[in-house]
């Protein structure tokens, strides 16, 4: 176990010395910062509206429920992009550079690759999220009062959502020879995750239920709005347990044949 | 050390090893030789604990390789063939990588690493990117990392590849003095390396062992018959020089080679276990004829490898 986190510090470094790291890091923090001005920038637009009356049910909303709720929303959308970027270097390109070869004749068990190559991403992913917090001391600072509640389950939620994105796109870097592929793979298979919402809701009959049951977004709607639902929590924890078994089985393969 | 028993390794229908069996004592340097395809990466892959056989096993240092993979690992250092490194890591955040997988305890660590770093040369680039280091640069680091651990058995898959005359010697040189340490398993398709280096030498061919021994044994087991050169001063008694040749029992077709400045080079066959050489000085001498050289003719191991490649491949 405690070479997994050799193995993930390992990988975190070298998401950090690379320029797609960067790139990731930066512009996701970009992202987010534009979404966060517009967000508050309209509320500060509707909050003058309702001051003269026009909207006088507005007042009661609050700034945490009006800005962190669709702020969370948006960034699970920019995730879609962003985490095909991350995974894809995982498996395939250690597949590509032959040193998966090397790490297979270290003494680790398939289980501790695995288990590092994901930890490493996850730290990655959280160092992403960290300047995105800025915004709280900002409001604070411009006169606002935060309402934690929904803040902290909105951070929660994301990273729940983050997280079980980055097992899935571990699942099919380990099966992809080559980057691109593994790149274009997840984010198709992304994509379609998070249209199996829309696709539920024209859906009628049984198996509506069940393909909205399927679909991450029903499933993390609810912790931007500060709903702590256990149910959800445990859909996400299957989901990420499961492309981490399925990648584990992935690298087993080759113990397989013959 | 190592102790092979019967291993085989089939990708579908493809037999890439079949039945292999053979032993690797402590201290030795073993060649493994083989043609293209003809087994070599599975065997070291089976070796190296990267997958197991599809049957047989695998000793270690006495353990069960794949009863306990990452027990038996330990003992192993890899250099792989294509030098395949970490690009974006420094050197000394590689072999400290390298040390933690391989547990070197942590007080040690340091010490150990800078040994390993000092040992292949790489003082020189510690702080630089693998990415950005000569060929040469990045086999020692592979070999540096292989050294890691202080592992009991060495697995160098093509060592000199790709390097300059001078990278080779420095390389070969090193493998030598880590071969009186460790037991070593050397893969290369240079065989004056493997006869240059190695203890013993095993020959893969269509996934079989089809032979094991030291040169010497090898070349002996290929040889019917030896063959002599003789290299005589004064050409203008070249016929009496084949005439003394010819008159020996057991000298089958004795010849002249060549003529070239003023010397005759004869050359001659005699049965294996013969040797006539004594003899062809004295009667040289005798006769006053000036002898300049008298050596028998050994095979090479490319000669050796070539005939028992051919000769299992007609066999098949």
């Amino acid at each position: 176990m405690k070479h997994a986190f050799t193995v993930a510090r390992k990988d975190f470094l070298s998401y950090l010395n690379s320029w797609i790291g960067v790139f990731v890091l930066g512009f996701f923090f970009l992202m987010a910062g534009l979404f966060f001005y517009l967000l508050v920038m309209t509320y500060v637009r509707i909050s003058m509206n309702a001051s003269q009356s026009l909207y006088p049910s507005v007042e009661g909303l609050g700034l945490t429920r009006f800005v962190y709720s669709s702020y969370f929303l948006n960034l699970s959308v920019v995730l879609l992009f962003f985490v095909p970027l991350l995974t894809m270097r995982s498996f395939a390109e250690e597949k590509r550079h032959q040193t998966l070869e090397l790490l297979f004749t270290y003494p680790l068990s398939d289980f501790e690759i695995v288990w590092g190559k994901y930890l490493g991403m996850v730290w990655f992913f959280e160092l992403m999220l960290l300047p995105t917090a800025v915004t709280i001391p900002l409001v604070i600072w411009a006169g606002g009062s935060i309402d934690w509640g929904p803040v902290v389950v909105g951070y929660l939620g994301f990273w729940l959502l983050g997280t079980a994105y980055l097992s899935l796109g571990l699942f099919v870097s380990s099966i992809s020879e080559n980057q691109v592929v593994s790149a274009m793979l997840t984010f198709a298979t992304l994509i379609f995750l998070w249209a199996l919402d829309w696709v539920a809701g024209v859906m009628t009959g049984p198996w509506a239920a069940f393909v909205s049951a399927l679909a991450p977004i029903r499933h993390y709607r609810e912790f931007p709005l500060g709903i702590l639902d256990l149910s959800h929590i445990v859909y996400f924890c299957f989901f990420t347990l499961f492309f981490l078994f399925l990648s584990l089985r992935a690298v087993e393969t080759r113990n397989w044949k013959g | 050390m190592v102790r092979v028993e019967n291993i085989s390794k089939r990708f579908g229908r493809l037999t890439a090893l079949d039945s292999i069996s053979f032993e690797i004592r402590q201290g030795e340097i073993l060649g493994f030789l083989g043609p293209n395809g003809a087994g070599k990466t599975t065997a070291i892959r089976i070796l190296t604990g990267f997958f197991p056989p599809g049957d047989g096993k695998v000793w270690i240092a006495g353990q069960d390789l794949f009863k306990d993979p990452r027990g038996g690992k330990r003992h192993i250092g890899y250099m792989p063939e294509s030098v395949s490194l970490y690009d974006d890591m420094k050197v000394s955040e590689f072999l400290d990588f390298s040390a933690c997988i391989k547990s070197v305890p942590r007080k040690t660590r340091a010490v150990h690493v800078r040994e390993k770093t000092a040992r292949c040369g790489l003082d020189s680039v510690r702080n630089r990117l693998i990415g950005q280091l000569s060929k040469g640069f990045r086999q020692r680091v592979g070999l540096a990392q292989s050294l890691i651990g202080d592992p009991d058995v060495l697995f160098l898959d093509e060592p000199t590849n790709g390097l300059d005359p001078q990278q080779i010697i420095e390389i070969r040189t090193l493998i030598r003095e880590l071969g009186k340490e460790s037991t070593l398993i050397l893969c290369t398709h240079i065989l004056p390396e493997v006869s240059m280096v190695c203890d013993r030498v095993l020959i893969l061919n269509g996934g079989k062992l089809v032979a094991s021994g030291t040169t010497e044994e090898l070349e002996a087991t290929l040889r019917e018959q030896q063959e002599i050169y003789v290299t005589m001063g004064d050409r203008h008694r070249a016929e009496e020089g084949l005439a003394v040749l010819s008159g020996f029992p057991g000298a089958e077709q004795v010849r002249i080679v060549q003529e070239k400045n003023d010397q005759v080079y004869f050359s001659l066959f005699v049965s294996k276990g013969r040797d006539l050489r004594s003899e062809i000085s004295r009667a040289f001498v005798e006769r006053n004829l000036p002898l300049l050289e008298i050596r028998s003719v050994r095979l090479s191991l490319e000669e050796i490898f070539m005939k028992i490649v051919i000769r299992e491949d007609a066999a098949s």
